[in-house]
């Protein structure tokens, strides 16, 4: 472990997860302190999520959303997996000075108008200013609680062999987006972000089947840094069809040009869902009804053997590893 | 049995039952795709393919690294530089650690970003950390025309860029043939290659789909066992016998020949380019008096067996152990193109 914090502790790989081990469990450690998106809490009978996120994307603006709707979709999300309906959000602003006061206006408007759609009322806030150049622009915390649906039994611990996965749509949008914004590289290509609020997503199918293992949204490390962490909490092997993986044109041509990985590119709209293959075809087809949603595809399956590896049935048909997230991936993209 | 044309490379790498042979790619980026899309799975037992040095950043050596520290440290300057090389470890230390005691570094993604960067910032000198081979340096030049007729003059180059055909001849006897890299060709075409063949060196142009690279390999093994020294240019859609004229121009007009250090290679005469005398404003060397510097290596580092092809990554003592992609030791795990961590991240599992 390095004596100072990297760009790649920040990342959601290895690192990330490393420090989370190191110091955070090692000061915090409890038993509601899980490996999930959200904690679970028991409280006067009924099983509550609970959870927080901190957003300092830069830009803050990006094609399909801004860092308001971005601080809602998050948290909603990290309920969302839980099985748990978000009810309420709180959120903390970290506000550098002479942030021109319309683009405040226009984070707030973007997050009432996320929190309608997703359900959730915003109860209580924080404000902080910081002096120039402190803080990025704008930095925003939002904590939410949610009720988990009764019967509904979500972790990353319950992948099975045999479970079919799925994702909810194309992958790497949002990551390819702001790394485009951010105009360094000359890329002109017609991406937008998925960011999306997915409590209506997870609802449609827990409306099909409760008999789903997994839920999980695929946020920095995209959804090859959640399959390796579902491998490693569920003691399991995927195996992965390149070719089932659904991946927009636009992001192919883009992660070609800049040799990345589009598993490793970050989503905002996007779960990773573990469900026993025999419900799995139902899923998708209601999944593809959705807003969020429409080319939700199974991309593999999941296997007792090589347990905590993903592995990848690759164009030309050969079996090899999916390297496992790790390094210094795109910084502040959520 | 009738095998579909789609699928008659693979066919003939796959059923290759002639004599032994080595083959060795020179490029990172088909070490990587090699890797990728998994065709070492395909190979059958005769046939071993070696990963050479054709990664940029792995054949950097640690004095580079040390000069770029001491301009940075010793000098305040501004170092660009594109973002593999901040983590490979020179001497004593990497420009990372430099980074976090004070050394100024900037991840750069082309070298006209470093020429607006030393634009924007007048007061500060900025050293461009120049490296790759004949497919990046085109760019550097255009870098250096583009600071002069612009009367940037905060801004310069630290090369240590190469060329390959050198390296061709320095590695003849550790490989049987050559996956030349398609994208250094399509800049300086194929006529070396017909002299690499006058030679006795054999190789063939590559591109880097995984049909391209499969269609390769089956060229290389139905041309190896009849006994000739070899050259065909399988990447024919990009690559053409004069190459690019104008990156050509480019090359001579701003840069010239010189020896040139490349990790675990040694000093190889005239393999690599610098500034030309008439540039010298721009040659951060001369700009800033660097003093000469030999630097070290981890002494246990296999790097340099490595990248001739003498071992595999797995038989070095530090690969997997003390030198991994999160704490590399060495330049071949530094990059995600080096075959250190091209073996270590696809390499645990044989399925």
């Amino acid at each position: 472990m390095s004596d100072v914090i990297t760009l790649a502790h920040g990342a959601g790989g290895k690192q990330t997860a490393e420090l989370i081990d190191s110091v955070f469990k090692a000061h915090f450690a409890n038993p509601e302190f899980t490996g999930d998106d959200a904690a679970i809490l028991s409280l006067g009978g009924q099983d509550l999520a609970f959870t927080t996120d901190g957003f300092i994307v830069s830009p803050s603006d990006f094609p399909g959303g801004n860092i308001g709707k971005l601080s809602i979709c998050g948290t909603v999300n990290d309920l969302s997996c839980m099985g748990a309906q978000p009810l309420y959000l709180a959120c903390a602003f970290v506000i550098e000075e002479g942030l021109p006061m319309s683009d405040l206006e226009r984070y707030a408007a973007a997050m009432e108008k996320t929190a309608a759609e997703a359900g959730v009322r915003i109860v209580a806030g924080d404000t902080k200013v910081a002096g120039k150049g402190q803080v990025d622009r704008l930095f925003i915390t939002t904590t939410g609680i949610g009720r988990r649906l009764p019967g509904v039994r979500l972790s990353g611990t319950e992948a099975k062999p045999g479970d079919a996965v799925i994702v909810t749509g194309d992958i790497g949008r949002h990551g390819c987006t702001v790394l485009l914004s951010r105009e360094q590289f000359g890329i002109d290509a017609d991406v937008t972000s998925d960011c999306a609020p997915l409590w209506g997503t997870v609802k449609s199918m827990l409306g099909v089947t409760q008999d789903i293992h997994v839920i999980r949204d695929a946020t920095r490390g995209g959804v090859g840094t959640v399959l390796y962490e579902i491998a490693a909490q569920s003691h399991v092997g995927i195996r992965l069809d390149r070719a089932a993986i659904p991946v927009a044109p636009a992001v192919s041509g883009v992660c070609g040009m800049l040799g990345l990985e589009p598993l490793y590119l970050a989503c905002e709209g996007r779960l990773v869902v573990f469900a026993p293959q025999a419900q799995a075809d139902a899923i998708v087809t209601a999944l593809r009804q959705g807003p969020y949603s429409g080319n939700a595809a199974i991309i593999g399956t999941v296997t007792a053997e090589h347990a905590e590896r993903v592995t990848i049935r690759t164009e030309i048909g050969a079996e090899t590893i999916l390297p496992p997230p790790g390094g210094e991936l795109l910084p502040r993209i959520c | 049995m009738s095998i579909e044309k789609k699928d008659l490379a693979r066919h003939i790498v796959t059923s290759y039952a002639g004599p032994k042979i080595r083959i060795m790619e020179v490029c990172g980026t088909h070490t990587h795709e090699i890797f990728r899309y998994g065709i070492r799975q395909l190979l059958p037992p005769a046939v071993d393919l070696i990963s050479g040095p054709g990664c940029p950043v792995c054949v950097t050596p640690p004095g580079f690294i040390d000069e770029a520290i001491y301009l940075a440290l010793e000098k305040g300057a501004v170092i660009c530089t594109f973002g593999d090389l901040i983590r490979v470890p020179g001497s004593a230390q990497s420009l990372a650690d430099a980074r976090s005691r004070g050394a100024a570094v900037q991840v750069v993604y082309s070298q006209l970003d470093a020429v607006k960067y030393a634009a924007a910032h007048r007061d500060k000198e900025v050293v461009f950390l120049s490296v790759g081979f004949e497919t990046t340096t085109p760019g550097a030049c255009l870098a250096v025309l583009q600071a002069r007729d612009e009367g940037i003059t905060n801004f310069s180059l630290l090369t240590a860029n190469k060329t390959m055909p050198q390296a061709y001849e320095a590695l003849k006897d550790s490989a049987d043939a050559f996956l030349y890299p398609g994208h250094v060709q399509a800049i300086m075409g194929t006529e070396i290659c017909e002299k690499l063949k006058a030679d006795g060196i054999s190789g063939v142009v590559t591109g880097f789909t995984a049909r391209e690279l499969l269609t390769a390999l089956a060229v290389v093994l139905t041309e190896f066992p009849k006994g000739k020294p070899f050259f065909k240019n399988c990447y024919p859609r990009v690559v053409t016998a004069a190459g690019s004229v104008s990156g050509q121009k480019l090359l001579s007009q701003v840069m010239e020949a010189c020896d040139t250090e490349w990790r675990g290679l040694g000093v190889i005469p005239q393999s690599g380019l610098t500034l030309r005398p008439e540039f010298a404003a721009y040659d951060a060397r001369v700009k800033f008096a660097v003093p000469p510097m030999d630097g070290r290596s981890n002494p246990a580092c296999r790097c340099g067996d490595i990248l001739r092809g003498d071992c595999r990554p797995p038989q070095c003592p530090l690969f997997g152990k003390v030198c991994t992609p999160e704490h590399p030791v060495g330049a071949c795990m530094v990059s995600r193109e080096g075959a250190c961590s091209a073996y270590y991240q696809y390499g645990g599992l044989t399925l």
